[in-house]
């Protein structure tokens, strides 16, 4: 059957869409002029700049204290949902399963709001800790649903082998479970130390006056004003996310085959 | 004495199904042991029950005399080949033979040579450095073979082994099977629902059926000597009479009608005549010694009816009947018949010993005559109607059921 | 049986516990906000009032909602228009190419959210390069503002939560059969008949996931329209903001939320239904055949 090109005139201008800004952006970063519509040269200084600048570091560490407590406390806590979720299937996992799967349906400012208005209920100070508290938590689902899948095709009976040839327990986590999963912890880690770094708006509810962070810090900059420095930040960024990716794409494709 | 396993009243319920029993029989030291049986009849539950990978609701495991029943997998000195291989992906050929050997912290060099030994028994020495996915199905079975056999269990489980395989492989493959049995000599014991894989190289099978064993024998014995209908018609095929015994013959007086010589070597021994519904009188060797008015079941396989057009001579002791050929279905190496005879669709099954070209093959709507010699038939000692549904009948229309107009029992 | 179920809590419970402590309850405590007063200072006084419900009632809160409903229809319909196409034919794709593409409409979904806003921004921006452009071909006059209006606050709305669309789309249509379009025209169906009438129907979970997938965060847009909208593209969002940092009215704040927790529930709500439904459904049709 002659297949029609409109399905694929579609996606090629979908994928121009997509990437157009980003482009666009990327470009600009090298650009001599201050302002992106004319090209007047290739310029490193906004790379210059930014290196200079203190606030954007200071901004970058917290955001990483951040990103990396929150990512390690999530993908033990949703590994570990994974597990109960994937091997029980009585009613309290089902209510575990609605407790999981409804941070993924809710819209972030939601959660924002909820979370600050818990601190302030409580009387928590905000600060660093009340962002790492908030990102663990919409973090979980994502990791929870990440390993589940990976658990979903695993062969348990490659459990049941190594039991067969003498392994204990422990030797089964070990030998067995823990190698092959890995790659699924891995792209879950990576998962949800992007999404907390690049937060904004449930941070920018929960974060202290001194606990700025990277996308924090951003918003500011590109809300009253758009200094080009932003451009380089974003293809440096960019660059990053790039990283993350490649390594999980590649740790995955593997189970694709 | 290693080797041997015994099952005392094993049974085992999940949910509403009784999937075994109060199973009960034993295995022989270095048998070849086949659980034969369609899906859903317990076979794989029994052998996880040996594996270790499920626990009994009641009865004993004994394993050379000892209870393994309650032992967990890891403790017990049986090893089991996957149906799916399980493998492990993302170990070496080498490294998933070795597996149960470096669990058990056996020497560096006592690994290297029993995982090399293996190899070579089981030809993958060229394998032995490449991942699971980079070898072939068959590969991947010898590979699962050997990663069992090293750890030298005392008995080696094999859970449909062959089902992964396409149909020349898996002839391959289970010859090879019985190859590694012979050399090696452990207790298989070997679970299929295919009856000519464990025809082919079991020395005994046990039929099972919704977790009770049908039977437990030979392969002659088990096609040769059906106890019940559902063994009859499981293996290979056959046809059912029944009725009830209406005179009892002795050897003697048959032998004196005829002018065929025959051995009197059943001289003590009698014939029934029996009369079945819809049909006239059957004669039949009476080696369950029943006497007049006792009901019947018989099974007569295929091959031993003879088929033919033109009226064989006379002989007291065939049972001789005319017909109409219903339908007919050629297989190469043998025709199988479907004659109508009153009620009855005999199926007879003739294999084609000379060039079937010069002759003039029997035809469809062809009136013919069948008989089978009386000594070929086998008294059922247990019949269930619903077995009869697995025989090999083909449907009388479309959509309809291919038992609905078979009379009798 | 008891020992497996102390192993099962202990693997339920840490996160189990979090979640109850950090999601369930914060939610819940929305509504007990919404009913209490307000303090002065930006929090919230003991006793129980209704003022932040009544408050609800202005006029340009009406105005608010129905164009936050109305912006999150149209981003959502319009990415269902080009998520069909493009996941139709992902799917069609052979499985490295497929890879490729699905990785290439994921990755921008990786990179910083802010940072592809931004991305707009600058472009649309009066001295940008897509706005010099259409001058220059003579689309536009040099008066036109790209940034701050309705449709652009759209524009990067789909741009946003188009891939969102396109993965439930992609994922219902690879398990879709592709031997339904030869059997459609074997029995004579055109091309646009057999999309509407078998690819359309036989896709159904996808197309129901991704409208929820694109609607709910659509509505609870709070960054695109503070950053590439204005004053006339105010969503409930944005609103929530202003009231709780600017005019430091939590209950008010938090009512508002409880009405965006409205909009975000009844697509659920419905979904479920649907799909409660539709199961109900299959299981009568199995017991009468199998009876």
């Amino acid at each position: 059957m002659k297949r029609s090109s409109f399905p694929f005139i579609v996606t090629l201008l979908m994928l121009f869409f997509l990437y157009l800004p980003i482009v666009i952006l990327v470009v600009n970063s090298f650009n001599e002029s201050r302002f992106g519509g004319v090209w007047t040269g290739f310029s490193l200084k906004w790379y210059h700049k930014l290196f200079q600048d203190r606030t954007i570091w200071y901004a970058l560490q917290n955001s990483l204290i951040v990103a990396v407590s929150a990512s390690v406390t999530s993908t033990i806590l949703g590994t570990l949902a994974a597990f109960s979720l994937h091997r029980y299937r009585t009613k309290l996992q089902k209510i575990h399963y609605g407790l999981i799967y409804a941070p993924l349906l809710i819209p972030d400012i939601l959660m924002g709001i909820c979370l600050l208005l818990f601190f302030i209920a409580l009387n928590i100070q905000l600060s660093l800790f009340t962002i790492f508290l908030a990102h663990t938590t919409f973090c979980i689902s994502y990791v929870t649903m990440v390993v589940l899948a990976k658990l979903h095709n695993f062969d348990f009976s490659l459990v049941e082998a190594a039991q067969d040839l003498g392994a204990s327990g422990y030797t089964v986590m070990k030998r067995i479970l823990l190698p092959l999963l890995m790659p699924g912890l891995i792209s879950a880690f990576l998962l949800s130390f992007t999404l907390s770094i690049d937060d904004y708006i449930i941070t920018s509810f929960v974060a202290g006056p001194s606990s700025t962070t990277l996308p924090l810090y951003v918003y500011g900059m590109i809300k009253y004003g758009s200094p080009p420095i932003i451009n380089a930040l974003s293809t440096l960024l960019l660059v990053v996310t790039f990283i993350c990716v490649s390594i999980t794409y590649r740790l995955t494709k593997e189970d694709a085959q | 004495m290693w080797g041997t396993l015994e099952f005392e009243g094993i049974s085992k319920k999940f949910g509403d199904v009784q999937a075994l029993d109060q199973v009960s029989f034993s295995i022989n030291k270095g048998e070849f042991f086949s659980l034969l049986g369609s899906s859903g009849c317990g076979k794989t539950t029994l052998l996880r029950l040996v594996a270790g990978f499920e626990q009994p609701d009641a009865g004993r495991i004994l394993l050379d005399g000892q209870d393994i029943t309650h032992l967990p997998p890891n403790k017990r000195p049986v090893n089991t080949v996957f149906q799916n291989y399980a493998l492990f992906p993302h170990l070496s050929v080498w490294e998933n033979i070795a597996f149960g050997l470096r669990v058990a912290k056996r020497s560096r060099l006592e690994i290297k040579q029993e995982v090399e030994k293996m190899l070579y028994l089981m030809q993958l020495e060229d394998q032995a450095h490449k991942m699971p996915d980079e070898i072939s199905g068959g590969q991947k079975q010898r590979v699962a073979i050997a990663r069992a056999l090293v750890n030298k269990p005392r008995v080696l489980l094999l859970d449909e082994p062959l089902s992964a395989l396409d149909l020349k492989l898996r002839q391959k493959m289970l010859l090879e099977l019985d190859l590694i049995h012979d050399e090696v000599g452990i207790t298989f014991l070997f679970v299929t629902h295919d009856q000519s894989e464990a025809m082919a190289v079991s020395d005994r099978i046990a039929v099972m059926h919704h977790g009770k064993i049908e039977q437990i024998g030979t392969p002659i014995e088990l096609y040769e000597t059906p106890r019940s209908s559902f063994v009859a018609a499981f293996i290979g095929d056959t046809n059912f009479f029944d009725g009830t015994v209406t005179e009892t013959v002795s050897n003697e007086s048959l032998l004196k009608q005829t002018c065929v010589s025959e051995e009197a070597s059943k001289a003590i021994n009698d014939y029934s005549k029996l009369t079945v519904e819809g049909l006239h009188p059957i004669l039949c060797f009476n080696d369950k010694k029943l006497s007049n008015g006792e009901l019947v079941h018989l099974s007569v396989r295929p091959e031993k009816i003879q088929i033919s057009r033109e009226k064989p001579d006379f002989h007291p002791k065939h049972n001789l009947f005319s017909g109409i050929v219903d339908d007919i279905v050629y297989k190469g190496d043998h025709t199988k018949f479907w004659v109508r005879v009153d009620d009855y669709r005999i199926t007879i099954s003739q294999q084609h010993r000379s060039f079937l070209l010069d002759q003039k093959p029997i035809r469809w709507k062809e009136p013919v005559w069948i008989w089978w010699h009386a000594d070929d038939g086998f008294m059922l000692e247990r019949y269930l109607e619903s077995d009869e549904q697995l025989t090999q009948l083909p449907p009388e229309k479309i959509g309809g059921d291919a038992h609905e107009h078979q009379e009798g029992g | 049986m008891k020992k497996q179920t102390l192993r099962e809590w202990l693997l339920t419970a840490p996160s189990f516990i979090w979640l109850v402590f950090f999601f369930l309850i914060p939610t819940l405590i929305i509504y007990a906000f919404a009913l209490r007063p307000a303090d002065f200072y930006g929090g919230v006084k003991e006793g129980w009032s209704l003022d932040a419900f009544r408050s609800l009632a202005r006029p340009n809160y009406f105005t608010i909602l129905w164009r936050t409903l109305f912006l999150s229809f149209a981003t959502t319909l319009i990415s269902l228009m080009i998520a069909l196409p493009v996941g139709y034919y992902i799917a069609r794709c052979k499985k490295s190419t497929q890879n490729l593409l699905l990785l290439l409409v994921v990755l921008p979904f990786w990179s910083s959210f802010i940072v592809r806003i931004y991305a707009w921004k600058s472009l649309l921006h009066p001295e940008g390069f897509v706005k010099q452009l259409l001058v220059h071909l003579h689309i536009i006059s040099e008066e036109t503002m790209l940034l701050y209006q309705l449709e652009t606050v759209l524009l990067v709305m789909v741009y946003s939560y188009l891939p969102f669309a396109i993965l439930p789309i992609y994922a219902a249509a690879s398990k879709f059969n592709p031997q339904l379009f030869e059997a459609a025209k074997d029995l004579g169906m055109s091309r646009p008949q057999t999309f509407l009438k078998v690819f359309i129907p036989g896709i159904r979970k996808g197309i129901v996931t991704a409208i929820i997938m694109v609607f709910i965060p659509a509505v609870g847009a709070y960054v695109i329209p503070d950053l590439v909208g204005g004053p006339k593209t105010e969503m409930i969002g944005n609103k929530i903001v202003q009231k709780t940092f600017i005019d430091r009215n939590l209950p008010e704040a938090s009512a508002l939320s409880a009405l965006l927790s409205v909009a975000v529930v009844i697509p659920i709500a419905a979904l479920s239904y649907f799909q409660f439904y539709s199961e109900r459904k299959q299981r009568t049709v199995k017991k009468r055949k199998s009876a």
